[in-house]
């Protein structure tokens, strides 16, 4: 992010950055950041808190007086860990030997996932072009030893992981997002698919599927699951 | 909460130092108008598009447009990498793309105007890649006589 505030500033668009990651940001040193200390994925700090997020939006666009470059503004909002009281209670008992397949999975959480898009107004599924249920179909036949394209496989995972963590967001105690990250990787034949198929594409001939394997399946945050038995996919 | 690396949990924070980062001539920050009367356009580099777009792929230094009237329901996120939260931008997609607070900030006169045509790339892109379609990008923006960009990670 802070190269294009080089590339943008050099030719001509004067450009203010927010910043995630504070190290990163001294190295690159574009012409101007505010960093925030607001998880990754998060930038404006808080979802559905608009007067928070113009706060973050105004401080950023203010800085644009500056020139004295590189400059780096602290900005002097944080946002608390959101705080599980609740603990996540799935109401369908996914992950469990009563449901034979993740395409079955799929179809049991789609009454819910449609529930998500009512509460919502809109979901984020649809990078693929596939059905969920086609979706799933190519990750099984993936496991079961025809791995498609890293990209095609990428897209349909991506679509299936919304798709669960949409559905999952109106469970009834949902908790906060980590619980819901928590079940999605840990409690649901989609989560203990992922974690079979990272050997399969790390050792495939194929670079892309190396790289998928390796570096764009499996979060940093969740590798310890990997080589430990879980649920079968 | 100061998340500095050395305060972040020890996974999330040594992934985030392997992250290899270029280094450049400082470039000077350009002076210019009050923000009161600046047009100002949103780039993000979350691999946003709308439905149907091309999905970003790994070494992608291209760009997907976004038109200011785009609804948030149209907008879908093929980042490659899965080491950020995506629930916030599932929940809110101004938390990512905060298109309707650059609304808000030009009706209540903070901001001049708002550009008609907003950017996403994918942040995980090698610079070199990215380097032609941001100077190429530079010029469009020009052309809609933008002066000011704010660039939103992810």
């Amino acid at each position: 992010m802070g190269a294009l505030g080089h590339f943008l500033e050099r030719q001509g668009i004067p450009t203010i950055g927010i910043s995630l990651v504070r190290e990163h940001t001294e190295v690159v040193r574009p012409p101007r950041a505010l960093w925030v200390t607001f998880e990754l994925g998060r930038p404006l700090g808080r979802p559905d808190d608009p007067p928070f997020q113009r706060r973050v939006m105004k401080t950023a666009l203010e800085a644009l007086a500056r020139t004295d470059s590189p400059l780096i503004v602290d900005y002097p909002e944080h946002v608390d860990e959101e705080a599980d009281l609740t603990g996540m209670s799935c109401p369908i008992q996914l992950g469990t030997p009563e449901i034979s397949s993740l395409v079955a999975e799929i179809d049991q959480l789609a009454t819910w996932y449609d529930r998500a898009i009512a509460a919502q107004g809109r979901t984020t599924v649809g990078v693929s072009g596939l059905t969920m249920e086609e979706a799933g179909k190519l990750i099984s036949n993936a496991l079961a030893g025809e791995l498609p394209p890293a990209q095609t496989l990428k897209e349909a995972i991506d679509d299936l992981k919304a798709y669960y963590l949409e559905a999952s967001s109106v469970f009834p105690g949902a908790g906060p997002a980590k619980a819901r990250k928590d079940w999605l990787w840990g409690e649901t034949k989609f989560g203990a698919a992922m974690l079979a198929l990272q050997p399969k594409l790390a050792a495939s001939d194929d670079a892309q599927h190396k790289i998928l394997g390796n570096l764009t399946l499996i979060p940093a945050t969740e590798r310890f699951r990997l080589g430990k038995p879980h649920a079968t996919a | 909460m100061v998340r500095r690396l050395s305060e972040m949990p020890e996974v999330e924070a040594n992934h985030l130092r392997k992250i290899e980062c270029p280094r450049y001539d400082d470039t000077p920050a350009l002076s210019g108008k009050p923000l009161i009367e600046r047009r100002v356009v949103i780039i993000s580099t979350a691999g946003l598009h709308r439905r149907g777009d091309r999905a970003f792929r790994p070494g992608d230094g291209s760009y997907r447009v976004i038109p200011a009237e785009t609804p948030a329901s149209e907008l879908v996120m093929s980042h490659i990498s899965v080491n950020f939260d995506r629930t916030g931008f599932q929940q809110d997609a101004n938390l990512v793309f905060p298109i309707d607070r650059l609304r808000e900030l030009v009706a209540d006169g903070t901001v001049g105007s708002m550009a008609t045509v907003h950017y996403s790339f994918m942040g995980a892109f090698p610079p070199a890649a990215a380097e032609p379609h941001a100077e190429h990008l530079a010029g469009l923006l020009k052309a809609d006589k933008v002066d000011a960009a704010l660039l939103v990670p992810v």
